[in-house]
């Protein structure tokens, strides 16, 4: 049997390998693993010849590589895989020696006849989301090698939007730790590194003989995919062999609500939200974050954003009341926000149907109500006024079939199927939410499935296992012991893109394909078909995709042609032409082309009013009426709260964009602190070093670092151990337990990074929540890095400007002259500015002349600024989640780097644009609002930073750019110094070229000499000693396959340079040739998008030529909600931001004081010493913009504010 | 008819010798005897009769004479000190900016404190070498050649900082309006460009103008050297006991080659005395235009905190509070350790010093009171924000150091006991000296870190190489001042002679108090 590859391409060089007799003789001698004797089998201890024969087969000579591999990927390689990529014809190529060669047609306005070095190419594809759905993207792709994720424009899911993980998929695919080979757990020997042909004779040997018993003993644990070449490959693998498990599995799967929404409608089914001006008018959520990290995420964002935006003083706008246990992007976005822990949600939602269902005049609807009439548990802690307010907005006539009431994990079934009932019972199914039938594989309930393969695995009735896609040994329920089970299974095959803890204690550990290099196809959550298609050969030949394993492992058992990705994709999607499962024309070749041109099949996307309806009031009631609410929990019996952060279940943990994302609320990177609110926290006796309630921002500036004290969580007999830091705005009693972060083996990026909190999570839980747990203080204190260290917007109500929709209704269509002129001229104010300090700010009248604008609003007529384009951006704060999209977004296609946790906790994150998380209100315990604030470099007319840069390296661009010139600045660092909006991020070491982690030269003599530190991961297992000790130029480089991802168009940035937002000044370059090739006298509005703007799920973001009367960027700059921040300074912004309008129910608010003087603060909504009246207490306006504490300064900074525009004589201004 | 001036009597009554009659021996207890308050009666700048010769004899002899025991090991204690600080400078250079304790917010701290306050303390060297010189006040004699010499030494430690501070070392040099192959120039609208030009020009000013006051010494210097080998013939002590070179030899050589073939011919004092007036009158304008010049770096900002129009005169009257702390922080040891020092930085020198030390510290109290009242009654909030948190933020600390260091300690000198006593000046003026650095640091330190948007705000903590550095060019500073006291005239001689009794002979006085005539 000869299995030489015959791939140049794949064969590195001459190997050494080891003849059989050598190989049969080690096997004999080093029969010993951890100093016992190991043995596959009786003929092994005693060296039976049968055995050798065994051995024979398994290693024949010349087959095996066991020697370990150069692991590093070189460039030469690389190239070697580019140039042939190039050389195979045209735009569109994939190469491969093995596989045949397939076109993808790229995504473009005109084919290109053949590449043009240095210009990108953009092909479609789709992004199967971890937790299910799938959004369409655009890749980029420079000469073949894909760089930047973005959304597909043309995509019914994605509309050219894309979030956060998405961007941040892309790292998968460069990881420099991937599997490069498969990886064979020598029972004698350990872990060798063989190849894909040592995989091929022994799978060959090992799945024949499952043909004789139907494959029974055999298992398939896979990912949760709903694709139609997976499901074909699941028929597949069922009819060859009908007795083999197969069990689609997800780490942390939304199991009470497919569980809920199965019990009301009879069938596994989803629930997608139709968001939108016309649909939505009130929404509910019940401790659901529908705005991040879900699978309709992108879709909701941009729905829910569209119900919230108002352009004009008549614009409806929806109403979201949100009851959560701590704030999330949604709580942020909130009107009305109830804190409420788990048991206390469930018991809220069990009043609101009790309140809603019999006054709907609706049989079902009062049999319901009935039914769980009895169901009680105590009132503690609701709101009841807020609760029948809510109600009451429910059921407004204008409301019905415009609500929306959604369910989040931490609630049990009966809630989801609860709030179904109620949603149909409103009228809102069909309208504002509907419900698709769930693909077959992602119907299965992935906790009862492990459940029962991991007591297989331990009875011994699995005998081969097949992993593809996932990692159980990391995040399967606790109780379900599946390592344990695992070592039970004689052969374990895993295949992953990534490290993965299962892989490594696997029989093989495969290489597995990363989606952007292989075929294949997913179902978005509202139905949408996508392929995927490879933007790039494997990077490491070979690598399989999950459907190519298992069509790989199937063929073994009867040896024929290898399988290949594309041809699996294209017969199934032939299949299903045929047989009408896919809207496709007769003429498939052409259909396919479309589709793989588009990234989605057109007419897969279902209706809202398609969706199923018909909720089983009876089995609704069964399900309510059964269910328990547990009391409400105390100091001693705590409520936790399981859910995701940005690295989701675990699976993103190794990408670093992910781990140095902010947390919404904390903004915390590269942790997982459990999170208690300040007042738990104190009870507790854990709050953070520093701490008190007078100074709640003691902890970030009275530690060097902020410290986070150690506390033990405890569920019955299971502990955890971790970090506790406090939530402003989290329901008390309640700890938020991130999941995903402690991986053991996942790579140098998150091993060790947080605690691992899974072992908490049982199978047996209803809902990710659970009741009756302790907290105790442990021993020990640990570092926690933020970006934001301070909570308040401490007085300063201009920074973000809110006010209430009666204002904007009332004062929206208001112009008054403004007493000052910045521009010596009279202002006009809209409502924007005269929120702020420009009206109030004296007259600024310059004797300078700028030369080149003048000190006038517009540009002199000979100037440049006169000429289009003239670039600027509007930031709409109404709508902006805080998701983080943007930063990502800028990240990839900046070439940001990452700095690690101990560096972004020195306050030396990179990011360009980040999102600043204010808390208002008097009581850190209970904020009134949390809000968001993007900032980015705002590319000031009169830049501050510009002057004062000695060096000239930070300049005034004629299309009103602030340019940065990276190879002119030396690093004064004066600009960031003069920045007001600190957007300026300086290169402290070499962040772009050296990793931020990992190894460096003189590791192993530096860490015998210096005592075991955190390191920059908090992690014992890597960095044992502080990386910034370590000089930059004895840092490993970043290895080749990691720069691969960098943008060519931007700089990499070497230490000791400024760099900030340069409004992508290499897009307004790529537009302006493109423009002038066309012979166009202008770039047309909307012709490119900047980065973040193109991010940005919920259309916040809007960036253009304001000198174009018709660019929707001038009609945002000048809308009455813009403003400038820090305007009164006159630095003259371009980029400029919208004021957050909030909608909340006067009914509400009429209930309880406060709330009495905010609406009677709408009859005169401008503060500030010039409008009399109200001089000492004129700042409390709106829930916008308090400090939390009663300020004992605040009162007379007003009154000598108010004094000194008397003296000014402010007092005469508008 | 007497020709004893005025001032030889006093000296005489000091010592107990009364030629002239009618004279009372001035009583012991008026301190070093030149602390006297009668109006009548002239202190005089040199105690001990001291002759010419004898002026010549001692302070030639701090040069000429063995250094004394404690030299050595204090000037290697300085070097070493000196020597690290380079080495960490060595390796912030290499590693990188990130070796400070500097974040996104906050992008200067000890870097630019210890340039501010090493350029603050320069300038109390040309204060009294300039300024006192045009105004005739014969005092500064005694001290100016040494507050000079400091002055240059804390413009080289100061002129380190901008030089290190930039994140990429090796091109400083575009900060230099050099013509280059990118035809780009610095940007003229830069206060850093101005403090390139500023320090610069001070720093060569005030080297020139000490060199040039030492010329005559140089000479004087050389001659001795040269008188001695001519009398020993080729005898005399060697460098080293195997080095057959004779320390006198090299005297000749290097102070020859200083003295610039100073012959102490008439047209030489003649072109001397115009070129030290003219260097004088260049100096003036340059003690109150560094400092302005440095604040601006502060003041044409706009950020709260910094961007105040009182920062230039601020700045000046603080440079010269702790140019003069400085002084006497390493006066008042040096009279202590070296013989006959006294003699001519009298009680009454220090005294004066720490006058001024008062009125200058008032200045800046004023100062800082002031900025409190206009960040009131501008009514910007951004502004009084900052300065409450000054106050009473995180760096409170700091901000009380501050001022109890410079506010409260120099008004120890309202009491006379207090200004005459040493010890006393020297632990103010040691207070002043350590309040002068806080304050720079709560000016730069404490503005930056909670400017306009609190979502930015964070906290500036020291690294060791921070701090280091900054204890380096203490040490670089001490180097140098100890190698000045050992191998440069300490004092100008001919200048001291000058302000001698016998130096003014009144041929025609018969009156005691004929001041008038």
């Amino acid at each position: 049997m000869s299995n030489h590859d015959q791939c140049p391409s794949t064969l590195k060089g001459e190997k050494k390998r080891p003849g059989k007799a050598e190989l049969a003789a080690v096997a004999r001698s080093a029969g010993t693993v951890n100093g016992m004797n190991v043995w596959r089998s009786p003929e092994e201890m005693t060296d039976a010849p049968q055995f050798r024969d065994w051995l024979e087969r398994e290693f024949p000579a010349g087959a095996s590589e066991l020697e370990r591999r150069d692991t590093g990927e070189s460039r030469r390689d690389f190239l070697k895989i580019m140039g042939a990529s190039i050389a195979l014809a045209g735009a569109a190529t994939i190469p491969g020696c093995r596989r045949p060669e397939h076109k993808i047609l790229p995504y473009s306005r005109e084919v290109p006849e053949e590449i043009i070095p240095g210009k990108p190419l953009f092909y479609a594809t789709s992004f199967p989301r971890p937790d299910g759905g799938a959004e369409g993207l655009l890749i980029e792709t420079h000469e073949g090698r894909p760089t930047k994720i973005e959304g597909n424009p043309i995509h019914p899911t994605n509309r050219g939007r894309c979030t956060t993980w998405a961007l941040a998929s892309i790292l998968g695919l460069y990881d420099p730790e991937r599997p490069k080979d498969p990886i064979y757990n020598n029972p004698v020997k350990g872990k060798v590194t063989a190849s894909w042909a040592d995989f091929r004779t022994w799978a060959s040997t090992h799945f024949g003989k499952y043909s004789e018993n139907g494959g029974e003993g055999l298992a398939f644990l896979v990912s949760k995919q709903a694709g139609i070449a997976r499901d074909a490959a699941r028929d597949a693998i069922k009819r060859q062999w009908p007795n083999a498990r197969w069990v689609p599995y997800r780490g942390f799967d939304n199991e009470s609500a497919a569980a809920g929404l199965a019990m009301a409608f009879g069938r596994p089914v989803r629930e997608v939200f139709n968001f939108g001006k016309d649909t939505t008018r009130v929404v509910v959520s019940l401790d659901r974050d529908f705005l991040s990290h879900e699978p309709g995420e992108v879709i909701n964002a941009r729905g829910f954003s569209a119900s919230r935006q108002v352009i004009t003083t008549s614009d409806p706008m929806s109403r979201l009341y949100v009851i959560e246990t701590g704030f999330g992007v949604t709580g942020a976005q909130a009107d009305h926000r109830l804190r409420l822990s788990p048991s206390r949600v469930t018991a809220f939602a069990v009043g609101l149907a009790k309140f809603i269902l019999p006054k709907l005049g609706d049989a079902n609807g009062a049999t319901l109500a009935a039914a769980i009439d009895a169901v009680g548990g105590d009132d503690a802690g609701i709101d009841r006024g807020f609760l029948e307010e809510c109600a009451k907005d429910l059921l407004l006539p204008e409301n019905r079939g415009k609500s929306v009431i959604c369910v989040g994990q931490s609630q049990p079934a009966a809630v989801h199927a609860l709030a179904a009932a109620m949603n149909a019972a409103l009228g809102n199914i069909g309208n504002s939410v509907f419900y698709t039938d769930l693909p077959a594989d992602e119907a299965v309930s992935s906790r009862d499935g492990i459940r029962q393969l991991a007591a297989d695995m331990d009875a011994g009735r699995v005998t081969t296992l097949v992993v593809a896609g996932v990692n159980p040994v990391f995040d399967a329920p606790a109780d379900v012991n599946f390592l344990e089970a695992y070592g039970k299974v004689a052969a374990t095959i895993c295949l992953n893109a990534n490290l993965t803890e299962t892989a490594a204690i696997s029989t093989w550990s495969l290489p597995g394909a990363h989606y952007l290099e292989s075929w294949g196809d997913a179902r978005s959550v509202d139905g949408t078909l996508s392929p995927v298609q490879p933007m790039i050969a494997p990077l490491y030949a070979g690598a399989m995709s999950e459907i190519e394993l298992l069509a790989a492992i199937r063929q073994f058992a009867q040896p024929e042609s290898r399988v290949d990705g594309f041809e699996l994709v294209l017969d199934a999607w032939r299949a299903g032409v045929a047989s009408g499962a896919i809207p496709g024309s007769s003429n498939f070749d052409k259909f396919w082309r479309r589709a793989l041109h588009d990234g989605f099949v057109a007419g897969t996307t279902i209706a809202p009013s398609a969706g199923r309806t018909g909720v089983r009031f009876d089995e609704v009631a069964r399900a309510a009426a059964s269910l328990a609410i547990s009391a409400a929990p105390s100091a001693d019996k705590l409520d936790l709260v399981f859910r995701i952060g940005h690295i989701g279940d675990g699976g993103m943990a190794n990408y670093p964009w992910l781990q140095e994302l902010p947390e919404a609320g904390t903004r915390t990177v590269w942790d997982n602190p459990i999170l208690l609110s300040p007042k738990t926290a104190k009870a507790l006796g854990v709050t953070p070093e520093g701490y008190s309630d007078k100074k709640p921002e003691g902890v970030y500036t009275d530690p060097t670092y902020p410290t986070a004290r150690m506390a033990e969580i405890r569920v019955g007999e299971r502990l955890v151990k971790g970090p506790v830091w406090i939530l402003p705005g989290m329901a008390d009693d309640t700890a938020i337990l991130t999941v995903g972060y402690g991986r053991r083996n996942g790579g140098v990026v998150c091993d060790g990074v947080g605690f691992d909190v899974y072992p908490l999570l049982t199978s047996d839980m209803a809902a990710a929540s659970a009741a009756g747990a302790t907290l105790a203080k442990a021993a020990g204190t640990y570092m926690i890095a933020s970006t934001q260290n301070h909570w308040t917007m401490d007085n300063r109500e201009s920074i973000v400007r809110a006010v209430d929709l009666a204002v904007w209704k009332k004062y929206g269509d208001e112009i008054v002259p403004g007493g000052p002129s910045l521009y010596q001229e009279p202002e006009m104010l809209k409502l924007g500015e005269r929120l702020g300090e420009l009206a109030h700010t004296p007259p600024n009248d310059s004797i300078y002349k700028n030369p080149y604008n003048k000190s006038i609003r517009e540009a002199e007529p000979e100037s440049v600024f006169a000429k289009g384009p003239q670039w600027a951006m509007t930031i709409d704060q109404q709508v902006c989640t805080g998701c983080g999209a943007c930063t990502i977004a800028c990240q990839s296609e900046n070439n940001i780097p990452v700095v690690g946790k101990i560096e972004t906790a020195k306050g030396r994150e990179m990011t360009w644009i980040r999102v600043d998380r204010y808390f208002t209100g008097d009581d850190i315990n209970e904020p009134a609002a949390m809000l968001h604030q993007p900032v980015a470099c705002v590319h000031c007319e009169n830049a501050p930073c510009e002057t004062v840069c000695p060096v000239n390296a930070t300049v005034h661009g004629p299309e009103g750019l602030n340019y940065m010139t990276y190879n002119r600045c030396i690093g004064t660092r004066y600009c960031a110094n003069n920045c007001p909006y600190k957007v300026r991020r300086y290169n402290f070491f070499d962040y772009g070229v050296t990793k931020f982690n990992g190894p460096y030269y003189g590791k192993d003599i530096i860490e015998a000499v210096t005592p075991a530190r955190g390191g920059i991961t908090g992690s014992s297992t890597h960095n044992e000693v502080n990386p910034n000790l370590i000089p930059p130029r004895l840092r490993a480089k970043l290895e080749e396959i990691t720069r691969m991802r960098k943008n060519p168009d931007v700089t990499v940035r070497s230490r000791g340079v400024m760099e900030k937002c340069s409004y992508c000044v290499q897009r307004i370059n790529a537009a302006k040739i493109e423009t002038k090739l066309s012979k166009l006298d202008h770039i047309p509005d909307g012709y490119f998008e900047s980065a973040c703007q193109q991010a940005c799920p919920s259309n916040a973001i809007t960036f253009g030529d304001m000198l174009d009367p018709s660019s929707k960027v001038t009609a945002m700059r000048d809308h009455a909600r813009s403003y400038l921040l820090l305007g009164y300074l006159n630095t003259r912004p371009r980029t400029s931001h919208m004021v957050r309008v909030m909608n909340p129910n006067p009914a509400l608010l009429n209930l309880t004081a406060a709330g009495k003087a905010r609406v009677e603060s709408w009859a005169h909504p401008f503060h500030g010493g010039g409008h009399g009246g109200h001089e000492g207490d004129a700042h409390d306006r709106t829930g916008g913009g308090h400090a939390f504490r009663i300020d004992n300064t605040k009162k007379a900074q007003d009154k000598g504010y108010a004094m000194s525009l008397t003296v000014l004589g402010g007092g005469s201004m508008a | 008819m007497s020709s004893i001036h005025p001032d030889q009597t006093t000296a005489q009554r000091l010592a107990g010798v009364v030629k002239t009659p009618g004279m009372q021996p001035i009583p012991p207890g008026s301190g070093d005897g030149t602390l006297i308050d009668t109006p009548g009666v002239r202190a005089p700048l040199v105690l001990n009769n001291r002759t010419f010769t004898e002026v010549t004899d001692i302070i030639c002899g701090y040069t000429e004479n063995a250094a004394p025991r404690w030299w050595l090991p204090m000037f290697g204690f300085a070097a070493t000190v000196a020597g690290i600080g380079g080495l960490f400078i060595l390796y912030l250079v290499i590693t990188g900016i990130g070796t400070w304790g500097l974040n996104n917010q906050v992008d200067w701290a000890w870097d630019i404190t210890n340039f501010v306050f090493w350029i603050g303390i320069g300038h109390a060297g040309t204060l009294i070498s300039a300024i006192l010189c045009l105004l005739k006040q014969k005092w500064r004699t005694a001290v100016n050649r040494a507050a000079e010499a400091m002055t240059i030494f804390a413009v080289i430690c100061a002129a380190t900082f901008p030089g290190i501070h930039i994140g990429r070392q090796w091109m400083a040099w575009f900060l230099f309006p050099i013509p280059n192959s990118n035809a780009i120039w610095p940007n003229f609208r830069s206060p850093l460009l101005w403090d390139v030009f500023a320090v610069s020009t001070y720093g060569t000013v005030s080297l020139l103008f000490w060199y040039m006051g030492m010329i005559p010494d140089f000479a004087t210097l050389r001659d001795r050297a040269d008188e001695r080998l001519r009398r020993l013939g080729q005898g005399g002590p060697t460098i080293l006991p195997f080095i057959p070179v004779r320390i006198d030899a090299v005297r000749v050589f290097a102070y020859g080659l200083l003295a610039m073939g100073w012959r102490n011919s008439g047209r030489h004092w003649h072109r001397y005395e115009a070129a030290y007036l003219i260097l004088a009158g260049i100096s003036t304008p340059l003690v109150l235009s560094v400092h302005s010049i440095v604040s601006f770096d502060f003041a044409t900002s706009i950020l709260p905190g910094w961007h105040t129009t009182i920062f230039p005169p601020y700045f000046v009257a603080g440079a010269i509070f702790g140019g003069f702390a400085m002084v006497l922080l390493l006066l008042i040891p040096s009279r202590e350790l070296f013989p006959n020092m006294k003699d001519f930085i009298t009680l009454r020198h220090l005294e004066n010093m720490a006058k001024i030390i008062l009125a200058t510290g008032m200045m800046v109290g004023f100062a800082y009171s002031m900025e409190f009242f206009i960040a009131w009654y501008g009514g910007n909030y951004y502004e009084v924000a900052v300065f409450i948190n000054r106050a009473f933020g995180p760096y409170w600390w700091a901000y009380w150091a501050m001022i109890s260091c410079n506010v409260l300690s120099p008004q120890v000198f309202w009491n006379k006991a207090m200004r005459q006593s040493p010890i006393v000046i020297f632990i103010v003026s040691f207070l002043v000296t350590i309040g002068m650095w806080f304050e720079r640091f709560v000016i730069i330190v404490s503005s930056l870190h909670r400017a306009f948007l609190p979502g930015e705000w964070h906290m500036f903590h020291p690294t060791a190489v921070d701090i280091m550095i900054f204890v380096g060019s203490c040490g670089v500073f001490l180097t140098l001042f100890l190698l000045f006291l050992r191998f440069l005239p300490v004092f100008a001689m001919a200048e001291l002679k000058a302000v001698l009794p016998q130096a003014s002979p009144h041929p025609h006085h018969d009156e005691p108090h004929g001041h008038g005539d």
